[in-house]
């Protein structure tokens, strides 16, 4: 059995390097990447608790979160697909055609 | 006597039906305006048959009230407000007022069909003039002074409507503009007047019918003891009412609208001088004449104000040269006369509402007939308007001579046409007031007096210079007489205006009580008006009033008994007519005199005239474009750079303080992550600090 900590542990770990990613990187899918990164963290946060105290609640909610991840990186991913259509590149710096 | 019983009662009571009087000619003008143009004659037909419809129900309740004597007749719905009503009454004053109204509005609309045969949009007009004829009859049988105040912008929209009928001539829509203006500035006062009175009546008490005449005239005693700024609050209220009377009938120094009206159709100028318009402010004096009468100081000003514009427009009509311009003058005179001896009820009491409405109704059929006629002329050649242009035309069309003829003598007072009987007892009446009163008040008599000379004089010699000598003009010299509807119309009007002194003469006075088992002469019907009571259809019987009582209220003292003038008072204006019909024959039509040398651009008398006083030029170019161009030239000033300014310097604060923050939006995704990120981070450790520790 291996004990809570070092799944809280891990998901830190990953949470950490998905933040760092995403206020670093600036390629649309090393982006989403990253995004999906700190949600898996969260989940394993949900499941980890889940065995703990014993109640499989948690990991259900884990399952509606990948659900939601898995539509939310389809959304992502067709916009930038577009975005790479207009402009041949997914740098998101290079996208401001709203700002002021 | 019996069988004139059951023929009396034979007829039905149309009193309640009397709303259809205004009713029926509002139909007329939505179905004129909207499939008028594809039916007979391409228009006329829905106006005119509408308003012969009116004439049967006016007809019907004058035969109601005046032979079956099934007496007066009022009846109200609450309306928007609890205590304002929508309400029409029939009594006297009304009934002569929709009887001549519908009658010659009818005439006039059969000789339209023939006048405005050859124009392009003749179901417009045959709406307008329906619609028109139709606010006039809201106007008489309003019992309330809301009601008759909307009617009385109606008809003042009407007015504006056909004035510039002919739009595309650019002086017709001045003309238009003009008479809408003059008339607005007496309605803003006439409404506020309406205000003060629901005012003070509503710190009565009076929560019903409290803007209705019936329900004023009551309460008029206790309305007396109101004063605002110290002044009597009715003498305000009348002097308010005399504002808009004033601008719609034409009074001194309103009136600057009605010559420039002339540039209407003929058919129109008929209609406003005649039934719809002008008559309305003499109608609104005599409707509210116990309030006058209650009023301190009240009638004296209406009295002096309109024998003062008698006079004043009768010497005005002396150097005006356009034909329809010189009855337009006419006009305003003879109204001078209807409100002065409106103004003489001071001391004749509801006598002088008869008078005043007889000669509103006499004057009436004259000078539709003078301005039908007049249009006939100006049919005949070509729209020629200057009399000094015409000449010898009673040769080429003696119909529309004669019945012009006809007209004049009755405007003059020659013996025996309806204004004999109508204006000579005018200035009788006017005579006994100014005894009566004394000092000041010979004033109007002698203003009256002397427009006879005038009026007689500027008649004449608007017909001999148009009717006989030698045509001054080519159009003049093969005139063309009108056709049926025009030759029809002006017998009917000529005989009338020659014969309708026979309402209230001495030799008729057998034959019409015989005629309508007992009626009596007009005057005396007309002067049963505020003294009978009326029934309300709710049951709410109004008492007859006690005008000796209300003239009391308004330091007024009636006479007990009709006094006689004596004899040289009563053949005075005679002698004077035929002195002014003698001057006009002598330099006119004898050419005896020559007064090319006073008529004269360098005769400083004759300037004044030809410039009518100068009162144009003081509106416009001193009060209008002096005066209000300069308030508004301060006003654009303070407009443009201090109100404007302020506004401008907040938005101009605004946007800066946009252009500068907007800069922190960088639209770089990873600065509003680590803002994110950041933001939370800061917030767990706040939370675990508060908490103390983990």
């Amino acid at each position: 059995m291996i004990p809570l900590q070092y799944y809280l542990l891990l998901a830190g770990i990953l949470f950490a390097i998905g933040a760092y990613g995403i206020m670093t990187l600036s390629n649309g899918i090393r982006l989403l990447m990253c995004v999906e990164l700190m949600l898996n963290a969260a989940n394993m946060n949900l499941i980890a608790f889940s065995t703990h105290i014993n109640d499989a609640s948690g990991q259900v909610f884990a399952l509606f979160s990948i659900a939601l991840a898995a539509a939310e990186a389809a959304v992502g991913f067709a916009i930038i697909l577009m975005v790479y259509r207009l402009r041949a590149k997914i740098d998101i710096e290079n996208i401001k055609l709203l700002r002021w | 006597m019996s069988d004139v019983a059951t023929a009396t009662t034979a007829l039905m009571d149309f009193r309640p039906y009397a709303h259809w009087i205004m009713l029926l000619p509002m139909i007329g003008f939505l179905l004129e305006l909207l499939i008028g143009k594809y039916w007979w004659r391409k228009g006329g037909m829905f106006a005119t048959l509408s308003i012969l419809g009116s004439v049967i129900i006016s007809y019907g309740c004058l035969y109601n009230v005046y032979v079956q004597h099934l007496g007066f007749w009022e009846y109200s719905w609450d309306w928007f407000y609890p205590g304002i009503v929508a309400g029409f009454t029939i009594d006297p004053l009304s009934l002569a007022m929709l009887c001549m109204v519908s009658f010659i509005s009818f005439f006039i609309h059969f000789y339209a069909i023939g006048y405005m045969s050859h124009d392009c949009a003749k179901n417009v007009y045959f709406a307008e003039t329906a619609l028109f004829t139709g606010s006039m009859f809201g106007l008489v049988l309003a019992n309330n002074l809301l009601q008759l105040f909307i009617f009385w912008e109606m008809v003042g929209v009407c007015s504006y409507l056909l004035i510039g009928f002919w739009w595309h001539k650019p002086e017709a829509a001045a003309a238009g503009k003009k008479a809408w203006m003059s008339c607005a500035v007496g309605d803003c006062l006439f409404l506020l007047g309406i205000a003060m009175m629901y005012t003070i009546m509503v710190k009565q008490g009076i929560t019903t019918e409290i803007i209705s005449f019936n329900n004023i005239f009551q309460n008029l005693e206790h309305l007396s003891h109101e004063t605002i700024f110290g002044m009597s609050a009715l003498t305000i209220i009348c002097i308010l009412f005399m504002c808009g009377v004033l601008g719609k009938s034409a009074g001194f120094p309103l009136h600057v609208w009605i010559p420039d009206a002339m540039e209407g159709p003929t058919t129109v100028s008929a209609l406003i001088h005649a039934a719809t318009m002008v008559t309305a402010g003499v109608y609104l004096i005599a409707r509210a004449f116990p309030i006058f009468l209650a009023a301190p100081n009240a009638l004296m000003i209406v009295a002096f104000m309109g024998a003062f514009t008698a006079l004043y427009a009768s010497t005005l009509g002396l150097v005006v040269n356009d034909l329809k311009r010189i009855f337009a003058y006419s006009t305003i005179s003879q109204l001078g006369y209807m409100i002065a001896i409106l103004g003489c009820g001071a001391v004749l009491g509801v006598a002088a509402v008869a008078y005043a409405l007889f000669h509103l109704v006499a004057h009436a059929f004259f000078k539709a007939l003078l301005f039908l006629s007049s249009g006939s002329v100006l049919h005949g050649i070509g729209n020629v308007r200057d009399i000094k242009e015409m000449g010898g035309l009673l040769k080429g069309m003696p119909w529309t001579g004669y019945a012009m003829l006809a007209g004049a003598l009755a405007l003059i007072a020659f013996p025996f046409t309806a204004g004999y009987y109508s204006k000579d007892k005018v200035i009788e009446e006017a005579y006994i007031y100014a005894v009566h009163d004394g000092g000041l008040g010979y004033l109007p008599w002698i203003f009256l007096v002397l427009g006879v000379i005038l009026t007689a004089t500027y008649t004449f010699r608007a017909w001999y210079l148009a009717m006989t000598g030698e045509p001054r003009s080519y159009p003049a010299i093969r005139p063309h007489e009108c056709g049926f509807w025009m030759k029809t119309t002006l017998v009917v009007l000529s005989v009338f205006a020659l014969g309708l002194g026979f309402l209230t003469a001495d030799w008729s006075k057998g034959i019409i009580s015989g005629l309508f088992s007992g009626g009596a002469k007009f005057w005396h019907f007309l002067e049963e008006t505020f003294v009978h009571e009326t029934h309300t259809a709710s049951g709410v019987v109004y008492e007859g009033l006690n005008l000796h009582d209300i003239a009391l209220l308004g330091g007024n003292t009636l006479m007990e008994h009709g006094a006689h003038p004596p004899q040289w008072v009563i053949l005075l204006p005679l002698i004077l007519m035929i002195a002014g019909l003698a001057i006009a024959t002598m330099v006119y039509y004898k050419n005896r005199v020559d007064v090319s040398k006073y008529v004269k651009k360098d005769n400083p008398l004759y300037q004044i005239l030809w410039n009518k006083y100068y009162l144009d030029y003081i509106f416009k170019d001193i009060i209008a474009e002096k005066i209000i161009m300069t308030v508004f030239t301060f006003w654009d000033v303070l407009d443009r750079y201090v109100i404007d300014g302020v506004v401008n310097l907040m938005s101009w604060i605004t946007i800066q303080s946009g252009q500068v923050s907007r800069k922190l939006q960088t639209g770089v995704v990873q600065n509003y992550a680590t803002a994110v990120i950041f933001g939370v981070s800061m917030l767990m450790i706040l939370v675990i600090m508060l908490r103390g520790g983990l």
